[in-house]
């Protein structure tokens, strides 16, 4: 396959940053010309994925776009009516199809996203060492828009990664250590772990998968280009892009594990690990069904490196685990085939103040996630994977139920821990569950690659 | 007019074949049928409650006599009727992706099969040669194939349960209980609504 | 034999629908207007007839042309597709929708050549076997369970799930009494109507849903 051209590509999409701060801004054009012309004056910042080889940088700098954002670009519109249907609708508008209702439906969005008239058009993210390399690099876009009038600022969100003893921390605020399980793609250079690719017919090795999966314009999973906008310049080496910000009812989860671990005879924080699928620490219970254990949970070689076909039963790690859902790997058969065009590169961080397990929390406290992902087709990955494997359990054998952590309860709706005859790993069902995340608004992106920026600058995008 | 009704999908498509063709096709299903693996995939894909192929030689077409007039027909003519549970493109994108073979040893004996392989054209193809269902009937809308094999296993399970539950002494059935526990806990999802499609 | 799959029967009928410029609207579309307005819930005719785990009914207009090289072609009538997924024997189940639902089947298939009418049992069977197909293939997921079956285990795991649930930490003596009580209870339940969405829901003394 051909090597990709790390310059061409926006760096958000080819690595994580693990730079600690973030902050996003969501603009609204008015004007198309004034607004090409910030594009145009945006260029020079924007974050390419080629390799820091002189070190981290103060902070880097990411645009992705709204269908109604290039629409007011003034994109051709036989170039906008190529891309997805889900693109075009936005994310509001799948909202019944994507489960976001009750709790997370529009009506309880935060006014930035359901405001009828004046709609997000782009993101900019801003990744930084530190809040005051964030001020820097925002004072320097605005003296960009202030120059250009290109487009006003809706609003900011902030985001950080959890801090525990002065340093930063992949926690989030529920007490579980995040940041694993990002997939490997064919040509993406970055530091490979066994399990995040996808299974071999051995059924034990793990190789990177298609860059189709991520990047528009390559091969994937099925052996064919990934349906993608036309023309082809202004698709390839882009990708599409969730955003969800996830507030997370801290108060509500440790009063109902508390609760039920009081009932359970594994203890609460093996309660809590059958929720997710790894101890709080990271460790995966596939791997260490018992207790948490360091050795495995910070050693790349073996974090993701498991399968479930030793544990079809689920009384290591419960069919309808949070990781066992999302990523099932052998867990349908097939080796795993079924689910290799799945897959979805995540890209979020927490927001709101952390407040460890002693310290007193409210669920009115503004604190969650921000849920960025990353894939070449919104429908076919993040759509599908949200439908059917979170709010939804018929592929994991566990019909209506769905995701205990993710899934819009309503205060109905069970969880069952699968167990053995032991008394620490008994079977036991929660049941009544809360909402322990609400979806507080969010949309659909398209991050093009620099060349497709530099055309959207300068009104070259022809349809042919 | 709908294909759907609950959580269960009528696929309905009609493919023509050059008659010299429809013998290795009636060879092909009888080579599937007793070797077995094309059942068994279809067992462990687990999303398909009943499906079947249905070859129509040009001249068998039902004629009743009357005002009816003959077929006079080129082609022979393969139906395939599939009740599945989820969407239409997992569906195809699922048997494009593990089962690309038995597929092709079926349809590439239809006229202008692009195989099943890579998936985009092969939707293009059934799109093509698919027709709508007028009516659809399930006795159990609410489950899927999955929900009903496990509803067996918690029936068969809560059976000899049953059979035991009056004869033993409370720590005898405290015992056979976990043990009825463990056999139908994998086995316990709630039934309803499916989610909801575009 | 080609059609069943253990104790399942895959039936395929195709019934020629008479063509006849003269009726307004046509026989196919007449078919599809009362089909449109036909319950596919509980009041559903195959719901009132016994053995049908899925059925559908599909007016097909035509075969499909698929493009050159391949040659166009047209079928001389439209079909009526009838492919059921039933219990038992193929006499039994036919036998059955003559008897409990013959306006229903006199209303689709008075549209189609040679339909005799439900009222003669034999004369039905025979038009639906002279119209019957063979299934070349035929696979069923659960193949030994009828329907009734197939409902009330559906039921059972809805009522297991829920005894399990609210008995995590009970003591044996409780355990055993309650769910003594509850398989009682559960085996003089009715199984929930065919077609329907759920759990039966009783209707209480005094008439009221409580």
């Amino acid at each position: 396959m051909s090597k990709l051209n790390a310059s061409d590509i926006q760096g958000f999409v080819l690595r994580g940053y693990n730079l600690p701060v973030a902050r996003y801004l969501f603009l609204h054009f008015e004007d198309a010309t004034r607004a090409r012309s910030l594009i145009a004056r945006l260029l020079g910042h924007i974050t390419t994925g080629q390799r820091w080889d002189a070190g981290k940088p103060q902070s880097t700098v990411n645009i992705a776009f709204t269908h109604r954002g290039l629409e007011h670009l003034e994109l051709p519109l036989a170039t906008l009516l190529t891309f997805p249907v889900e693109f075009q609708q936005g994310m509001r508008q799948r909202a019944a199809l994507l489960g976001d209702t009750g709790v997370n439906s529009p009506d309880h969005w935060d006014p930035l996203w359901r405001n009828d008239h004046i709609h997000v058009h782009a993101w900019l993210g801003i990744n930084g060492q530190s809040v005051e390399a964030l001020d820097t690099r925002q004072a320097a876009i605005q003296s960009a828009l202030d120059q250009t009038g290109g487009a006003t600022i809706l609003a900011c969100q902030e985001a950080a990664a959890v801090f525990i003893n002065g340093k930063p921390t992949t926690k989030e605020h529920f007490g579980f250590t995040d940041g694993f399980g990002n997939p490997d793609y064919l040509g993406v250079e970055r530091s490979t772990q066994p399990g995040q690719g996808k299974l071999m017919p051995d059924g034990k090795t793990w190789a990177p998968l298609a860059t189709g999966e991520l990047l528009l314009g390559y091969a994937d999973e099925a052996g064919e280009l990934p349906v993608a906008p036309v023309p082809h310049l202004l698709a390839a080496n882009g990708t599409f892009m969730v955003y969800r910000k996830l507030h997370q009812n801290v108060a509500t989860f440790r009063a109902f594990l508390d609760r039920q671990a009081a009932l359970y005879g594994g203890g609460k924080e093996k309660l809590a690990a059958k929720f997710i699928g790894r101890w709080r620490d990271g460790t995966p219970i596939e791997r260490s069904p018992d207790k948490p254990d360091s050795s495995i949970a910070q050693d790349p070689n073996l974090s993701t490196d498991f399968t479930y076909g030793g544990d079809l039963a689920g009384a290591r790690c419960p069919m309808g685990a949070h990781l066992r859902r999302v990523h099932p790997r052998d867990a349908f058969g097939f080796n795993g085939r079924l689910i290799n065009r799945r897959r979805i590169t995540r890209r979020g961080l927490p927001y709101g103040p952390f407040a460890a397990e002693d310290q007193p929390v409210s669920d009115a406290d503004d604190r969650g996630v921000v849920f960025m992902a990353l894939n070449a087709s919104l429908s076919r990955q993040f759509e599908f994977v949200q439908q059917q494997w979170v709010q939804y359990g018929n592929d994991s054998h566990l019909g209506n139920d769905k995701d205990v952590l993710m899934g819009n309860h309503g205060g109905h709706g069970r969880f069952v821990v699968q167990g053995d005859s032991s008394n620490t790993n008994p079977p036991f069902v929660c049941s009544n569950l809360p909402d322990f995340v609400e979806l507080r608004g969010g949309d659909y992106f398209f991050l093009p690659s620099i060349t497709a920026l530099g055309m959207i600058a300068l009104g070259l995008v022809d349809p042919r | 007019m709908s294909n759907i009704n609950g959580k269960v999908y009528a696929l309905n498509v009609i493919t023509p074949m050059k008659p010299w063709k429809t013998w290795i096709l009636r060879t092909a299903f009888f080579v599937l049928d007793h070797v077995k693996p094309l059942q068994q995939d279809l067992v462990n894909l687990s999303f398909i409650e009943f499906a079947r192929w249905v070859v129509i030689p040009r001249n068998d077409f039902p004629y009743l006599g009357g005002d009816q007039k003959k077929e006079v027909l080129k082609y022979d003519y393969l139906l395939f009727f599939s009740n599945f549970n989820g969407t239409w493109n997992q569906y195809i994108d699922a048997f494009s992706a593990v089962l690309s073979r038995g597929l092709n040893l079926i349809w590439r004996w239809s006229e202008k099969f692009p195989g099943s392989v890579p998936v985009t054209l092969f939707k293009e193809y059934i799109a093509r040669v698919q027709f709508d269902t007028d009516y659809y009937y399930t006795a159990y809308p609410q489950a899927t194939a999955n929900d009903l094999k496990s509803a067996h296993i918690v029936q068969s399970s809560f059976d000899s349960l049953n059979l035991v539950a009056g004869q033993s002494n409370p720590q005898q059935f405290a015992d056979a209980y976990l043990h009825f526990v463990l056999a139908v806990q994998d086995h316990l999802g709630e039934t309803g609504e499916a989610p909801v499609v575009g | 034999m080609p059609n069943k799959n253990g104790s399942v029967y895959g039936l395929t009928i195709l019934s020629p629908i008479i063509e006849d410029e003269k009726a307004t609207p046509s026989h196919d579309l007449q078919i599809r207007n009362y089909l449109a307005k036909l319950s596919i819930r509980e009041e559903s005719p195959f719901a009132q007839a016994p053995g049908t785990h899925l059925a559908r009914l599909v007016v097909m207009d035509d075969v499909i042309y698929v493009g050159m090289p391949a040659c166009e072609e047209h079928l001389k009538s439209k079909y009526l597709v009838f492919e059921s997924n039933c219990d038992g024997e193929l006499d039994t189940y036919l036998t059955g929708l003559a008897t409990n639902i013959p306006e229903h089947l006199d209303a689709i298939w008075k549209h189609c050549v040679g339909y005799p009418g439900a009222a003669n049992c034999e004369a039905f069977v025979d038009y639906m076997k002279a119209c019957q197909l063979d299934t070349t293939f035929y696979f069923a997921a659960v193949n030994d369970k009828s329907v009734p079956e197939s409902l009330r285990a559906l039921q059972t795991q809805s009522a297991v799930a829920n005894f399990i649930a609210t008995h995590q930490g009970a003591d044996p003596v409780t355990l055993q009494r309650d769910f003594i009580e509850f398989a009682a209870h559960l085996e003089s339940q009715p199984p929930p109507p065919p077609g329907s969405m759920g759990p039966y829901r009783e209707i209480k003394t005094g008439g009221r849903n409580e």
